[in-house]
């Protein structure tokens, strides 16, 4: 039972990415192997220009690579066309973004409706399925309202909720907390403690080493290789962190 | 099917979030269909009132008018070189009386125009002089009084039958009847007078004629031996052709007209004068159209520049959704939707413009309106073609963004 539980559901085998600006060949990429087994919560590390949005690109099949295979819960990625790639990101991958990327017209009901709209398959119970996502993030009385009236730490929120709405194999975080102040953060934090807790695969790209100790294990990503692996010892508990934090309000009423 | 419907309703509210934009772009359509469809009407309209009024005349009719049809220039000819031109007399009349089998009534007709005066008023008017069959060929009614008999005809009585127009700028309220009116200086009875009518096909006012008995209009009026025309009355509406073929040989024996000899009179009738009216209303009706239609393509291109601004604008939305597992078809249906459904509202618009445009004329002008379902549904096919032609292009530009880039353009 644990053993199928952690299935390995990334697998990368020596992916280069290459781009061309110009006559000039950049490449992000330079043959990175990568695993990641189901249930885990992974960080990716690295300085901007490490490839970092490149492997989440990839990981996220919203792009291939040059060479080298990819494969998502068993189906090789690496040679899909984009409508194939298109039915993928709906079944399998949850994207959260560091600008959120809501659709600032729709309410939030709307908004995590919408990988539901571009499903292939039928799916029943639709609406409960929505509700329970919104619920899960803490927003039920929220639906109504339209996203360009929320705060960054709700839009995140959202921006979750649709990552779950589908039940995707791996959720994919980028910069989640990177415009967020410190305590919204620690709260989106607390969401993807939770989600993993309850069996989820996450991986989170950041750059900064408070946010990574949040996770099982941090990749070090430079110059378009895997430059280290480290199993996070004294995980951070946001829950933990979140009670510790003097509320921003209080600190602002007593300067 | 259901994804269609949520490509519909999200057009729908990205339309109704850009409300005036939406409109102004609509503008285009809903002028150029409103202009098309008005135009098309108005023809249509014309086409029905100059075949109604043509059949008033009576739906038999037979028309013999003296000359060549043939030689356009022949008023010319006669005035240079003092060639008589061909008249038709009363030996004309009496010989199509005679052997004529395939009609009922002839009459001969002279038109002409005279002052027509009562009291101190005065009126232009049109005299309109025949015989007592002329009541019947030409599809008048007597409102009041009578019309002139044989027995005037023959013993050249000044009698006058009068129009409406005739009677209010003459009469105003009073009784005509047994009046004395002076044509031309003449004392003439009025005997009856004529319902409306209206216009004529050519726009002419034919209550403002006044008619007498050819006799008198010849020898007392206008000092003439000849009709300006026959008119005859076929026995029904299918033998009209035979009957035209018939007065033409009996006219030509008559004549002396030998057998290659071109006629120097005309015969015509109604499927004629109804085949030349109809093909002229037609050709022009298509020209202005056409002329208006021009305007739905302008309409059109508006709506192309709209879309691709709208692509561009929302190039993080096509992201978005493309990173949810939007297909490059279900963008490509989105946008094109759109610019269907900004076409489509606006080729309605543009068909209640033109309805209520249409009611408005043919309410307060003389123009005669008439709405038909083929230029509705010409207007509508049209305009769905023209979203579907001008969206199909920013709507693949939309489809075949790179998510990547789409995602991280600010």
């Amino acid at each position: 039972m644990i053993k199928n539980n952690k299935d390995t559901i990334i697998k990368t085998a020596d992916i280069t990415k290459v781009y061309r600006l110009g006559n000039i060949k950049v490449n992000a990429l330079r043959g990175v192997n990568l695993e990641i087994r189901r249930g885990e919560f992974v960080a990716v590390m690295g300085p901007s220009g490490s490839g970092k949005s490149t492997l989440m690109n990839i990981i996220g099949c919203l792009d291939t690579p040059t060479s080298g295979q990819y494969s998502l819960d068993n189906v090789d990625i690496s040679k899909l066309n984009d409508n194939q790639l298109a039915g993928i990101r709906n079944k399998e991958v949850g994207f959260v973004f560091q600008t959120f990327n809501l659709l600032s017209r729709s309410n939030v009901y709307g908004n995590v409706e919408l990988p539901m709209i571009y499903s292939t398959e039928r799916i029943k119970n639709k609406k409960k399925k929505i509700l329970d996502a919104i619920e899960s993030v803490g927003l039920t009385g929220w639906i109504k309202h339209r996203s360009s009236e929320l705060s960054g730490g709700e839009k995140q929120r959202v921006a979750i909720a649709r990552a779950l709405v589908n039940q995707p194999s791996i959720i994919l975080a980028d910069e989640p907390t990177g415009n967020l102040d410190s305590v919204t953060g620690e709260g989106i934090m607390a969401i993807f403690q939770k989600l993993n807790s309850q069996g989820k695969t996450i991986i989170i790209v950041t750059h900064e080493l408070d946010i990574a100790r949040h996770t099982h294990k941090i990749i070090y990503l430079r110059d378009g290789i895997i430059h280290g692996q480290e199993e996070v010892k004294n995980q951070v508990s946001a829950e933990e962190k979140l009670k510790q934090m003097p509320k921003l309000e209080d600190k602002l009423t007593a300067n | 099917m259901k994804r269609l419907l949520e490509n519909i309703k999200i057009a729908f509210q990205s339309l109704f979030l850009n409300k005036l934009r939406s409109f102004l772009t609509m503008l285009g359509i809903i002028i150029g269909v409103g202009a098309v469809v008005a135009m098309l009407s108005i023809g249509t309209g014309a086409q029905q009132t100059v075949l109604g009024s043509i059949q008033d005349m009576g739906s038999n009719l037979i028309i013999i008018l003296p000359g060549n049809p043939e030689e356009e220039n022949h008023m010319g000819a006669q005035l240079a070189f003092g060639i008589q031109q061909s008249e038709l007399t009363i030996d004309d009349l009496r010989a199509i009386e005679r052997e004529a089998t395939l009609i009922t009534e002839v009459a001969p007709v002279i038109i002409s125009s005279s002052v027509a005066s009562y009291s101190n008023k005065s009126i232009q008017s049109t005299v309109v002089a025949s015989t007592e069959k002329g009541l019947e060929i030409y599809n008048m009614k007597i409102e009041k009084g009578k019309f002139y008999s044989r027995s005037d005809v023959s013993n050249v009585l000044n009698v006058a039958v009068i129009g409406q127009t005739v009677i209010k700028n003459l009469f105003g309220k009073t009784d005509p009847i047994g009046k004395i009116i002076k044509l031309d200086g003449k004392n003439f009875k009025v005997m009856g007078t004529l319902e409306a009518r209206g216009s004529d096909a050519f726009g002419n006012d034919q209550d403002s004629s006044i008619s007498i008995p050819v006799t008198t209009a010849q020898n007392k009026l206008y000092g003439l031996d000849s009709y300006n025309m026959i008119l005859a009355q076929s026995i029904s509406e299918k033998d009209i052709d035979a009957a035209s073929e018939e007065i033409k040989s009996i006219l030509r024996k008559y004549r002396n007209i030998r057998f290659g000899e071109k006629e120097d009179f005309m015969v015509q009738n109604q499927t004629q004068i109804l085949d030349v009216m109809t093909t002229i209303i037609g050709i022009f009706t298509v020209v202005i159209a056409g002329i208006a239609s021009i305007s739905l393509l302008v309409g059109g291109i508006g709506i192309m520049n709209i879309m691709l601004v709208s692509v561009t604008e929302r190039t993080r939305e096509i992201g978005i959704r493309k990173a949810m597992g939007a297909k490059n078809r279900d963008i490509l249906v989105q946008f094109l939707v759109e610019s269907i459904v900004l076409s489509v509202t606006g080729g309605i618009f543009g068909i209640l413009f033109a309805v209520s445009v249409s009611a408005i004329l043919s309410r307060f002008t003389v123009l005669e309106t008439s709405i038909t379902l083929l230029p509705i549904t010409i207007a509508l096919s049209f305009s769905t073609v023209i979203g579907l032609f001008f969206g199909i292009y920013p709507a693949m530009r939309a489809a075949r963004l790179n998510p990547i880039d789409a995602l991280r353009y600010e």
